[in-house]
């Protein structure tokens, strides 16, 4: 099953290189992302056994990081579909083959059990995203993918690096395998883990847009279409979090919990900070998002680094922020599709002009920002408790601050986007840009589950995250 | 007998590396780059051991990704834009090879300070190593231009590899080829991109992309 998983992306993708129509080639992606969700489900039936000395195997953070880039793949196959339909003239053949050659390496991310092929893996979501970033190919697009090139494969080395480093601590093992490594923590290196860590925690940091290695992020998904951001702000950032998790497995066997621990707030805290005060004034919608993100990642990290119930929480927003950002994303895509730009001075009256895609981003708006119904919410509030519960009261408060911060500039600016009237006719240009079923659907779907995860949270992703957080401690 | 040539090996690493932070030239650049991987594919058959398969697999994926490959689609890219010249845009070529000495200091100290279980082979393994990674890590500040940064990113990937010497037996071949395998494509896929930007701004000075800013 393993393999099977592995290799229908992988073949989906060689054959979007040769297929000679664009809609031949959606339809493979389509096909290939629902089979691809077929095996996740089935994977939760029926664990499957570990294959190549173990070097793959589905663990409870496996499955949970899987399932939920699989659902945010199908949504996104489905919209992709539209998306570049409504670019006349386009190829989508780079871009399908792209996305699903992604998808492979996303998957592979999820199921390394050795730390190298997890790096491996790791690099090549890098790769694959650099020609989706640039789909647009505008002069900036081409700016951004550069910056997420270099830097992007600058921290995945020093990452890779960390993973040396990791070995070498682990010299008297003489294996990176995970499990390997937690059974005989006692017996790592202790200067060397340390080093290790921290350069994992700037390499893996870097890819997961953790302030003061966020830079590219901004202008990477300030440019990339709706669609791709809504993969790597859900998708490849959790494939980074899972990193993260993995270190702290290993720091928690090895009794250095507390080496990582403050690391992991200062960090967490520092990208909330920085991120709200740029989100303050934004003009540009996707660099809005691209803000929120690295304030989701910053809470991400700060209840990893809280432990207790910050863990469950962690891993539970983890969850919540991949859907809700995929939602917010598609419907920037489509905001980009129907008014041409991203500045958010030119987007007025989206409700009275189109009116499924300003409902859906009133809706994203309340589930990325964590208002009530949606799992976002339940998420937040466990962090916040976590830290109440540590005592860390100065942290707590400044978590509300920075939540509060971000509200306000959020709220404010989508706000203005969605209501009011269409200020003038030039928006109308378009005539041909009306909504889609097939750019509509998807986003719908992700704001049902990201609705669904805060009115109920089915038992069986209860158990896999209770799992999970009892592995760190939690 | 053998760390002596070890120790040499590792000396003239570093050496390049330094005479490439004095270098302005693209073409140089890139020859210094590829000389110092062919070096570096000669050093595990320097380890002790007899010739395993794993050295073999080792020597010949560095030898035909990083001295032929790579080298191959950077020289096909200085060709193909105009520019033949790069030198340090914050600091002067001097400034650049004081700096690039003082982090050589610094990796004898960092060194220094971390114990090994177990005697390496030779003891400039860890301070060239860190040293390379440091002067990688410089030229892709210090330098302006795509593929001059490209270079440093690569040089700093050699300075990895040399941590990755101490870990012989332990890597397994597979990751290794992988990581080949991805250092190839990321270098093939910047190659596309900076062909693009010559083709979009009719320049490579990755300074002059300053559209996108807070």
């Amino acid at each position: 099953m393993i393999f099977l998983i592995l290799g229908l992306p992988f073949a989906g993708g060689g054959l979007d290189l040769i297929l000679p129509t664009n809609r031949l080639r959606n339809w493979i992606l389509f096909l290939i992302a629902l089979a691809h969700l077929g095996c996740v489900v089935s994977f939760w039936l029926i664990p499957p056994p570990a294959v190549i000395n173990g070097f793959l195997a589905l663990d409870s953070f496996s499955i949970i990081i899987l399932s939920v880039i699989s659902i945010l793949f199908f949504a996104v196959s489905l919209y992709a579909a539209g998306y570049v339909q409504n670019e006349k003239g386009r190829s989508n053949r780079i871009f399908t083959a792209c996305l699903l050659f992604l998808l492979f390496s996303m998957t592979l991310v999820t199921m390394s059990q050795h730390l190298g092929l997890f790096w491996i893996a790791m690099e090549a979501t890098t790769l694959m995203c650099a020609p989706l970033i640039y789909f647009h190919h505008r002069p900036q697009a081409l700016e951004a993918t550069w910056k997420y090139l270099v830097i992007g494969s600058v921290g995945i080395a020093l990452a890779l690096l960390g993973t040396f480093f990791l070995a070498i601590s682990a010299l008297e093992i003489k294996s990176l395998l995970l499990s390997d490594l937690i059974s005989q923590a006692a017996s790592l290196s202790v200067p060397w883990l340390k080093l290790a860590i921290v350069f994992l925690t700037v390499g893996y940091g870097t890819k997961m847009g953790l302030v003061p290695m966020h830079s590219w992020k901004p202008d990477a998904y300030g440019e990339a279409p709706g669609p791709v951001g809504a993969l790597l702000a859900g998708a490849v950032t959790n494939c980074a979090f899972l990193a993260f998790l993995r270190m702290s497995q290993i720091c928690h066997a090895a009794d250095q919990a507390e080496f990582l621990k403050p690391i992991l707030l200062a960090i967490g805290i520092a990208s909330m900070a920085l991120a709200s005060f740029f989100m303050l004034g934004q003009i540009d919608f996707n660099r809005l998002l691209a803000y929120s993100s690295i304030e989701h990642m910053g809470i991400l990290i700060l209840g990893l680094g809280l432990g207790g119930l910050g863990i469950y929480g962690s891993l539970f927003h983890a969850v919540n922020n991949a859907f809700s950002k995929g939602l917010i994303f598609l419907v920037s895509g489509n905001l980009y599709q129907q008014y041409r730009t991203k500045r958010i001075g030119n987007i007025q009256g989206v409700l009275k002009s189109f009116p499924f895609t300003g409902g859906l981003l009133v809706v994203a708006l309340l589930a990325v920002t964590g208002i009530p119904p949606f799992g976002t919410f339940f998420s937040e509030f466990m962090i916040l408790n976590a830290a109440l519960a540590t005592a860390h009261y100065s942290l707590a408060f400044f978590y509300l601050l920075f939540l509060s911060i971000v509200f306000v500039a959020m709220s404010s600016v989508v706000l203005k986007m969605a209501r009011g009237l269409p200020e003038n006719r030039e928006v109308e240009l378009n005539p041909n840009q009306k909504e889609s079923w097939i750019t509509t659907v998807s986003p719908l779907f992700l704001a049902g589950i990201a609705l669904l995860l805060g009115l109920c949270v089915p038992s069986f992703l209860n158990q896999a995250l209770q799992k999970s957080s009892a592995f760190l401690g939690g | 007998m053998n760390t002596v040539w070890i120790d040499m090996a590792l000396a003239v690493v570093v050496i390049l590396a330094i005479g490439l932070l004095g270098t302005s030239r693209l073409g140089s650049i890139v020859r210094l780059f590829a000389l110092q991987s062919f070096i570096l594919a000669f050093l595990p058959f320097l380890l002790e051991g007899g010739i395993g398969i794993h050295k073999v697999v080792i020597a010949t994926g560095t030898l035909i990704v990083k001295v032929i490959a790579i080298p191959a689609i950077l020289f096909w890219a200085v060709r193909h834009v105009s520019i033949r010249r790069d030198t340090p845009a914050i600091f002067g070529g001097s400034a650049s090879l004081l700096v690039g000495g003082f982090l050589i200091g610094l990796s004898f100290f960092l060194s220094s300070r971390l114990v090994l279980s177990g005697k390496p082979f030779s003891d400039l393994l860890i301070p060239s190593a860190f040293s390379t990674l440091f002067i990688g890590f410089l030229v892709i500040i210090s330098r302006v231009k795509a593929i001059t940064q490209v270079v440093g990113y690569l040089i700093m990937e050699n300075g990895i590899f040399l941590f990755a010497l101490l870990l012989f037996e332990t890597t397994p071949l597979l990751v290794e080829l992988g990581i080949f395998l991805d250092i190839f494509v990321g270098v093939f896929v910047m190659g596309i991109i900076i062909n693009h930007i010559q083709n979009e701004f009719d320049h490579m000075d990755i300074s002059q992309l300053t559209s996108l800013k807070e």
